[in-house]
């Protein structure tokens, strides 16, 4: 045995609680979550049912935690587990998981099986066996503060182009405001009018909110490749900025796994509650909404459907925030099939997105949105997700579907009231 | 007339009409299309600076542009190229440069943010800073067209 594999097993040997233990003892074998796997349902491959990827697992737990298992262990009928069995297990571990959770929600006996996976991460990642990708996005986000190598200045010049763009002070380090905008890399590289969109809307909603130069990135890489350690580190650098500058509610972006990972897992992770909130920014934008402080003006044109990022819906409990705010500036939104906390993974989660081995069958697996997609006739989709977003719109180009994919941050930015009585009148009903 | 600052020049393109917003925003792009060696971004750009393009010539051309802004995308985790991201930059701008102009909005103005983004990548790219002259590059070309 391999110094790294004897430390692979270790860790999944302590890694397997109290939960992990009964979900394994509860398990009947009933196959729901194969059919609520999009990998399976696309691919028609057995091996993709959920319950199936912690097999690796499962030997452990059974070799070491039943009675039945430890007797046959001793009596060296059970069989060890190897590095090359391990190795066999990154495709379905990794490549054809993204943690949607929608095994989870669907096993009748309340398994919850993405924890089940995180956990078996962990002890894949100790042995050698994650996928370089997401290997790589940690150490870059531990060593530089971004899964995407973003240092600051990269940050500092999209500010100055939004600046431009939109007229508005992006405030940096400001201490005591209100809220503390997170982005991802994804928003900075590729989607900077989110934050253009986050500028134009707090002014509107006469909000105070900073971005902190040394905490921007929400992401958690962490989380995505299964080590506890690295994900504290990440929370905790997020936690410090907050707590320096002292400010009220901490933004979650468009980005899903980062707002489980921030707000549902934080605490936990350092040991200890925020001294402040932590919400996704649909959240903040639905309490503007209530509060009148969001006013909009105008609606859009064509049918709209909205993609449900699975950690915000699922994992996140954000469900009703979106369909709020999209009611204002839509009049022809039409949900998908399984809308809500049900909705279809765009399969592009979980690190799988990060993962180049992942690539084809990331394509197989969107037929499942495809066909959703086209039932509702829709020319627009909206998502809330800067990574769903990117593979939705790679999945729509494979397809040669022609549907402009818009964030919804944005989309509410492009119809607040252009005059300054308009906003005044609604901080007014608001107050 | 002059052109020294983002409100003037704002001002100025919003006063274009669609199709004079094309050129420009191709002029704007093509001052940074060394960055990308794309041929369907090329050829957006090409299309775009011709005023007598008809509607399904620029549908083909769009469709082809968005095919490679999608592509150049940098993944979520991946590590970002910043001359790879340069080029996703000028993709955009190009893609605004044929976007039909109710999808569009005022193309000229995001085709030149695009291609300031996509300069700035290519400064990170050369370990040169952030710093660059591409915003009054594009005052001199605006001023330039519009005092002809």
């Amino acid at each position: 045995m391999t110094a790294s594999l004897e430390k692979g097993i270790n860790v999944l040997k302590e890694v397997i609680d109290a939960p992990i233990a009964s979900f394994f003892a509860s398990c009947v074998h009933c196959g729901l979550c194969a059919e609520a796997c999009l990998f399976y349902t696309e691919s028609g491959d057995p091996k993709y049912t959920p319950i199936h990827k912690l097999e690796p697992l499962r030997r452990v737990y059974e070799q070491e935690y039943t009675l039945l298992g430890r007797i046959k262990k001793r009596l060296n009928l059970s069989r060890p587990l190897t590095d090359e069995e391990l190795g066999q297990w990154r495709e379905l571990v990794y490549d054809s998981c993204t943690l949607c959770g929608r095994c989870s929600l669907v096993c009748p006996v309340g398994n919850d099986i993405v924890y089940m996976i995180r956990r078996l991460r962990e002890g894949m990642a100790v042995a050698g066996h994650a996928p370089e990708g997401v290997i790589g996005a940690t150490k870059r986000t531990v060593e530089i503060g971004s899964p995407m190598g973003v240092r600051w200045p990269a940050v500092a010049a999209q500010i100055k182009h939004i600046e431009a763009d939109t007229g508005l002070e992006v405030p940096v380090d400001k201490e005591g405001a209100e809220y503390m905008i997170l982005l991802s890399s994804m928003e900075i590289i590729n989607f900077p009018e989110y934050l253009g969109a986050i500028a134009k809307i707090m002014k509107q909603a006469g909000k105070t909110w900073t971005l902190c130069s040394d905490a921007f990135e929400a992401t958690n890489s962490g989380i995505q490749i299964g080590v506890s350690d690295i994900a504290r580190v990440i929370v905790s650098r997020i936690v410090n900025g907050a707590e320096r500058l002292k400010v009220k509610t901490v933004v979650s972006p468009e980005c899903g796994h980062a707002y489980t990972a921030l707000r549902w897992e934080g605490p936990n992770l350092i040991g200890r509650p925020y001294t402040f909130e932590v919400l996704h920014i649909l959240e903040v934008l639905d309490q503007f909404r209530a509060q009148g402080l969001l006013k909009t003006e105008g609606f859009e044109e064509t049918r709209l459907t909205f993609h449900d990022p699975c950690q915000i819906v699922r994992r996140g409990g954000v469900i009703e925030p979106q369909r709020n705010l999209l009611k204002m500036v839509a009049k022809d939104f039409v949900e998908m099939s399984d809308p809500g906390k049900y909705n279809w993974c765009c399969g592009g989660g979980g690190g799988v997105s990060a993962n180049e081995d992942a690539e084809a069958l990331r394509l197989i697996a969107f037929k499942r949105k495809k066909a959703q997609l086209e039932e509702t006739g829709a020319k627009t989709l909206v998502t809330a997700c800067a990574n769903c977003r990117i593979v939705l719109e790679e999945g729509l180009e494979h397809y040669q579907m022609d549907m402009p994919v818009v964030g919804l941050t944005e989309l509410i930015a492009e119809h607040l009231v252009k005059s300054d009585t308009a906003a005044k009148e609604a901080a007014a009903q608001g107050a | 007339m002059s052109i020294s600052n983002d409100s003037e020049f704002k001002s100025a393109l919003n006063r274009l009409t669609p199709v004079q917003q094309r050129m420009v925003a191709a002029r704007f792009t093509e001052n940074v299309l060394s960055l990308c060696e794309d041929p369907r971004v090329v050829a957006a750009v090409n299309a775009a600076k011709r005023p007598d393009i008809s509607e399904a010539e620029l549908s083909v051309v769009f469709q082809a542009a968005k095919t490679a802004s999608v592509e150049t995308y940098t993944q979520c985790g991946k590590e970002a190229d910043w001359r790879n991201q340069a080029g996703h930059f000028v993709a955009k701008a190009a893609l605004l440069c044929v976007t039909p102009p109710e999808r569009a909005g005022n193309l000229a103005w995001s085709a030149a943010m695009n291609a300031r983004m996509a300069r700035t990548c290519e400064t990170i790219a050369n370990d040169q800073g952030t710093e660059n002259r591409e915003a009054e590059q594009q005052y001199r070309v605006l001023t330039e067209l519009l005092n002809q």
